[in-house]
């Protein structure tokens, strides 16, 4: 953990619509209900935080939001307009940008295949061949890599592989899910530190963790999701004092 | 749906400039030819002796004129012929031999192979001229110059043209493999028919079974290989076009439209069967889809069985179809009499649908197909319509199965519900298993080699074992029925190449990176997964 990462960042002010926004969201697999009555709103330009232990129901969240799962009950809004319902390559040419749990690479592809399946939705080439470009300012190992495997990556790489392609749809709503699973403390440091630098380029995250220290000192906001509900909420600064989060998920 | 310009399907398109050529597909096409030339050279030597039996049911071949004393310059050339096609067969296996003690192949072998090609050639050459021109009796010594048959001659002359291309030039073809394929292939795929005119049952099968299967594989790759959608009724598609085509072609409803409207028609209506049977079903995935597909291939031929509102002639199905007459300013083409034609046609769609098919593979639509086949999930996350995208897979590879049908009713004349049953389908998925699922140039090699063992080598293997076995006094070998052993040859086939090969003959490279890195690939997945 850097000292910088500690010290809130200086986000822009939230504007009067949400980006997104979740009213009351009920999802259930079959007889198994995931989600509860999920509310939560996500300013412009913000990093908010999802966290919550296993089966809290925060990949079903995310997975809600890109239309991958459809809500039994309640609203997603995006920019104020209602998208549960819609299918989730509408959803992702409305600028929400999905890295997967477990990364989901294409892992037969090269990684500049992969990336360039992140812009399937676009049709702009100048536009896809500058994101190249941003992308690999972002990564610099993605691009030494560029012509090989996405599956012979390490895990890492992968992972970075992954946000790149969410990243070259040029979202203004990234979703990230779990960015540090399995990633050596190092690696962990240094995606994050992009996941800050792509947020001050202006695209607004979203971002679950299983480390909640890590995701809060991140984030400007966070919410905490237990059995499908959530349980607390409010700026990160005051989840990591609260004594409840503490105890429960940062071991302390 | 995903935009499907036509205009980008003539061009390639490549967006990514590091696009990497498949590993080892040059290496592949050098096999072919290095084998290919010497299975030719082998048949030739071999041919006449088969095709034409005489009266005694022992035929005349060029190992005749071996064995008897060599009297005329012909039966020399013969002679020297034979032992450069042993030369040739046995070749090879020294390839491997360098191969398998890790020892580079020296440049004198390849130069000696590449002088005896071409001095081959040349008496090939030689050879046809005398049987043509000069026919004289003393340079062949007691043989008659018909026992060296024209077909033999022919493909003595490929094979020897094939073995001087992989030698002499082995450096362009491991470079350039589909340029060199195509170079070769499509002189050889234009003058079959001319090759083997003292056959026309060889024609007839050239165009029936070769092309029509040839089609059918390409339109099932993009569903099975590109895709990765499993279809087990693909047969049905294929009886749609084939009833598209009688009956609007025959005296059954007096319609009579040409052969040339109705390939379209009935590419057309499969593809309209296949979005009718596609959009329902094709939210299931894997082995559900497999089910519902093969419920559909069992469905459209017991409703052709039942004749369903009378247009389908019932277990008969619908006879005396119509055969295209084109007339030309300078001559008039009876398709019926002149059966090459069908030949040449359908050559000349399947090239057409090659071409558009490897642009397909290339384009916005084929790189949709291949995520989609690697992970729904994330395919859809990077805003691909998974639904539309699969429909679209399941439509072409229809409109390509109605499109072979369409050919088919014109060329057997008569469409009935047996010719689509389950085993149909089930040919064609081994073909393209066999050739190598995904890879095209795998799949034309999968379907001639396919079905020249099963349609044309197992017609003929009663009549040659006959006459092995009167020659070699076994007459037991006669008796025989080697045609009940076809699904025998396929499963054995099937089972050889899943040990030995199991990407196929000419494995795409998504294949060959599932199979040299399969095991890492799950050890992550199930990491993952409990992570």
């Amino acid at each position: 953990m850097t000292d910088t990462a500690a010290v809130p960042r200086q986000a822009p002010a939230p504007s009067g619509v949400p980006v997104l926004e979740l009213r009351d969201v009920d999802v259930s697999y079959g007889r198994v209900q995931a989600l509860r009555g999920v509310s939560l709103t996500v300013g412009e330009g913000e990093i908010v935080a999802l966290i919550g232990s296993n089966g809290a129901g925060k990949t079903t969240t995310l997975r809600t939001i890109s239309g991958l799962v459809r809500p039994s009950k309640g609203e997603v809004l995006l920019r104020g307009q209602p998208i549960q319902g819609m299918g989730a390559e509408a959803i992702a040419r409305l600028g929400v940008g999905h890295a997967p749990e477990g990364r989901r690479l294409f892992s037969r592809m090269t990684v500049r295949e992969n990336l360039d399946m992140g812009a399937y939705s676009r049709k702009d080439r100048a536009g896809i061949r500058d994101d190249f470009e941003r992308v690999f300012a972002l990564f610099p190992r993605v691009k030494e890599r560029s012509s090989q495997l996405a599956g012979s990556l390490s895990g890492g790489e992968q992972q970075m592989v992954a946000i790149g392609r969410a990243l070259m749809a040029r979202p203004t709503l990234l979703l990230l899910d779990e960015p540090s699973l399995g990633l050596a403390p190092i690696v962990v440091d240094s995606v994050f530190e992009v996941i800050r630098e792509i947020n001050q380029g202006g695209t607004t995250v979203l971002l679950i963790e299983q480390n909640a220290l890590l995701a809060l000192n991140t984030a400007r906001r966070g919410y905490v999701l237990e059995t499908g509900e959530v349980a607390t909420q409010g700026p990160s600064q005051e989840l990591l004092h609260s004594p409840d989060v503490q105890r429960a998920y940062l071991g302390m | 749906m995903p935009s499907l310009g036509l205009g980008r399907l003539l061009t390639r398109e490549r967006v990514d400039p590091t696009a990497r050529r498949p590993r080892g597909a040059g290496t592949s096409t050098f096999w072919i030819f290095s084998i290919g030339s010497a299975t030719l050279l082998f048949m030739g030597w071999l041919l006449p002796w088969f095709v034409r039996p005489t009266s005694s049911g022992i035929g005349y071949s060029p190992m005749d004129v071996v064995s008897s004393a060599p009297t005329g310059i012909g039966t020399f050339l013969v002679y020297l012929l034979g032992i450069g096609m042993l030369v040739m067969v046995l070749s090879p296996f020294a390839e491997l031999f360098y191969r398998a003690r890790k020892r580079a192949v020296p440049e004198r072998l390849d130069q000696v192979r590449v002088l005896i090609a071409v001095f081959g050639l040349v008496s090939t050459v030689v050879v046809f001229l005398l049987t043509r021109v000069i026919q004289e009796e003393q340079l062949f010594g007691p043989i008659d110059a018909f026992t060296i048959t024209d077909s033999a001659v022919w493909l003595t002359m490929v094979g020897y043209i094939l073995a001087a291309t992989a030698y002499g030039l082995r450096g362009w073809v491991i470079r350039r493999p589909t340029t060199a394929f195509a170079a070769l292939a499509l002189p050889v795929g234009i003058l079959l028919p001319l090759m083997f005119h003292q056959a026309p049952v060889f024609i007839l099968w050239a165009a029936g079974s070769l092309g029509i299967y040839t089609l059918l594989a390409l339109g099932l790759n993009v569903v099975v290989g590109f895709a990765g959608l499993l279809d087990l009724g693909y047969a049905a598609f294929f009886a749609i076009g084939a009833y598209t085509c009688g009956s609007l072609a025959s005296p059954k409803h007096s319609i009579h439209l040409p052969l040339w409207v109705l390939i379209f028609l009935g590419a057309a209506v499969a593809s309209m069967f296949g979005a009718v049977l596609g959009a329902p079903t094709l939210r299931l995935r894997g082995d559900y889809l497999a089910i519902v597909t093969l419920g559909f291939g069992e469905i459209i031929p017991d409703l052709a069985t039942n004749n369903i509102g009378k247009l389908t002639g019932g277990p008969d199905g619908i006879s005396s179809i119509d055969q295209p007459i084109v007339h030309l300013p300078f001559a008039t083409i009876n398709f019926g009499i002149n059966k090459e034609w069908y030949y040449w046609s359908v050559l000349l769609v399947v090239i057409v649908v090659i071409v558009l098919l490897r642009n397909l593979e290339h384009s916005r639509v084929g790189r949709a197909w291949v995520a989609l086949r690697e992970d729904e999930v994330a395919a859809a996350a990077t805003g691909i319509n998974t639904t539309s995208t699969k429909l679209l897979a399941f439509a072409i590879g229809a409109s390509v199965s109605g499109l072979a049908g369409a050919f088919y009713g014109s060329i057997v004349t008569i469409v009935s519900p047996d010719d689509f049953s389950f085993s149909v389908s089930v040919s064609i998925l081994s073909i393209i298993v066999l050739g190598g699922i995904g890879n095209i140039t795998g799949v034309i090699v999968g379907s001639f080699v396919l079905t020249f063992v099963i349609f044309w080598m197992l017609q003929y293997l009663n009549e040659w074992s006959a006459t092995l076995g009167q020659t070699i006094n076994v007459p037991s070998l006669g008796n025989i029925d080697y045609s009940q052993y076809t699904y025998m040859i396929y499963g054995v086939a099937l089972i050889l190449m899943m040990l030995l090969r199991p990407g196929g003959l000419i494995p795409s490279r998504a294949r060959q990176i599932e199979l040299t890195s399969g095991g890492e690939e799950e050890s992550l997945a199930a990491v993952q997964g409990i992570a």
